[in-house]
């Protein structure tokens, strides 16, 4: 299985999250989190990718735990779309997306170029946001440039904090036949936190959070 | 019924000088620490890519920081050079006057005034600037935004300002002897057109020794980077609440201030004190 999570164990100072939590994903498999305020999905997608401390288990991708390799490996696997913000407000929207390229790759800027044009194609985001920076950006444009950068180094796992806030339905379908286009062109797994119903019906599986683990929901 | 002893205050006092003596070095080295963070990620700069990245933001602060402080500080060098030449004329026989005012003008505007008032303007024009974008960063979570992208904020965010500052400093330096000498060389061409501005450029260029190249160096490489540091360290502490900037700004504005006199003064007094 391209990933392989054992026994993760999220805690915060006093409240515990997970534990014990097991689960195989497949290639190419969707899988939402149904998830409800403050009930820890967010934690749960950061944990799995490995971006908070102290979180105990295995999360292996494909050969690779996240939760030990460095910033850098894990940089060019895993991408991750964040509910809000989320943009490094120091750069305008095509030097957001392009950014894990540059610092991570040794790709000429024509070829980065061509990979953002592309992505961006696909997530119907207008080339003349390139040059806006993030505070002219309204939510549903901040997350599709969020999704254009995670998009854009052909993560192994796509991590995915609530896609629907603001978003219209027919977007939120656009969004997720692209996603599973873009899996087709490029293998990846792909954990999705949602209350929306057309999210998880375009799940492959959905879960939901009881007593500190997932438990199997209905699509 | 046993009554509570009453606090001595004398162990009151020893109390807060602990505390603030605490407080104290571990703001020092804080500021060590980041220093030698900062330092340490230089070496990223060998990544051609990286190095691309860095410079773009460096050429940005340089802009930002150096490049446009020329209005201010130019407008300040004009009036401090004519009113220096001015108050030189009025207090020191002309005589006097036409055989030292390169001396003087040196010691005083070249020595320390240019250092301190190039400083000050870095501090208010631009070090409060980096405290609370630092700051508004932070409360944003974009440093975590970095870091999920395997990029740490030291890249991004300290060292483009830990280079930029010194080289600001410098060219701040510069720019404003230069335009001292202008204002003071109007002063007294007002007086007598005759003075020649090479011969008055050359008096003042003599007594620039090899020494006071080297500690005005110094003072804006050290100044710089230590201004710098500051307006990062108090920035990064914002937390949630966006009144942690404006006392950020105003904690980080103090220290500054507070570091680049004393850096100016003990550089002056082992430089010019033999």
């Amino acid at each position: 299985m391209p990933v392989a999570i054992r026994n993760l164990h999220i805690e915060y100072p006093g409240q515990l999250l997970f534990d014990s939590l097991d689960m195989d994903i497949a290639d190419n498999e969707i899988v939402a989190v149904e998830t409800q305020v403050l009930d820890g999905a967010t934690s749960l997608l950061r944990g799995i990718g490995g971006f908070l401390r102290d979180v105990g288990g295995c999360v292996n991708l494909n050969g690779i735990d996240l939760l030990t390799c460095s910033p850098a490996e894990r940089a060019v696997r895993v991408g991750y779309v964040y509910e809000d913000q989320g943009l490094v407000s120091l750069y305008t929207v095509y030097e957001n997306i392009v950014l894990p390229l540059r610092f991570h790759t040794e790709l000429g800027d024509d070829e980065i170029h061509e990979r953002l044009s592309e992505v961006c194609a696909s997530l119907k985001l207008d080339e003349e946001l390139y040059a806006v920076r993030p505070h002219q950006l309204n939510d549903v444009q901040t997350r599709l440039v969020n999704i254009a950068r995670a998009l854009i180094i052909n993560p192994e796992l796509l991590l995915i904090d609530e896609l629907e806030g603001g978003m219209p339905a027919e977007y939120l379908n656009d969004i997720m036949v692209t996603l599973r286009e873009k899996q087709l062109a490029n293998p990846m797994v792909i954990i999705i936190t949602t209350s929306n119903e057309i999210i998880m019906g375009k799940a492959d599986r959905v879960f939901f959070i009881k007593d500190h683990n997932l438990a199997p929901g209905q699509r | 019924m046993s009554s509570i002893p009453d606090r001595q205050p004398s162990l009151d006092i020893i109390g807060t000088i602990g505390r603030k003596t605490v407080e104290v070095v571990s703001y020092v080295l804080d500021i060590i620490g980041l220093i030698s963070i900062a330092l340490r990620s230089s070496r990223r700069l060998r990544n051609k890519e990286r190095r691309k990245i860095f410079l773009d933001l460096f050429v940005r602060q340089l802009y930002n920081t150096g490049v446009r402080a020329l209005y201010v500080n130019g407008m300040i060098a004009v009036f401090i050079g004519a009113l220096l030449m001015s108050r030189l004329f009025y207090y020191i026989p002309k005589q006097v006057l036409a055989e030292q005012y390169g001396y003087l003008f040196v010691v005083i505007i070249f020595r320390e005034l240019g250092p301190l008032i190039s400083g000050i303007i870095l501090i208010a024009r631009s070090a409060t600037a980096v405290t609370s974008e630092i700051g508004y960063l932070r409360m944003r979570r974009e440093f975590q935004v970095l870091n999920g992208l395997g990029i740490n904020p030291v890249f991004l965010f300290l060292l483009p300002v830990f280079f930029a500052f010194p080289v600001s400093l410098l060219l701040m330096f510069l720019y404003f002897d230069f335009i001292c000498i202008l204002s003071a060389y109007s002063v007294i061409w007002l007086s007598d057109p005759s003075i020649n501005f090479g011969v008055f450029l050359g008096n003042i260029l003599r007594q620039i020794t090899l020494n006071e190249i080297a500690i005005n160096a110094v003072k804006a490489i050290l100044g710089g980077m230590v201004i710098g540091v500051i307006s990062i360290h108090f920035g990064a502490r914002a937390t949630e609440s966006f009144d942690d900037v404006s006392e950020a700004i105003s904690n980080s504005t103090t220290s500054q201030l507070m570091a680049f006199f004393l850096i100016n003064v003990v550089l002056s007094l082992l430089a010019y004190t033999q």
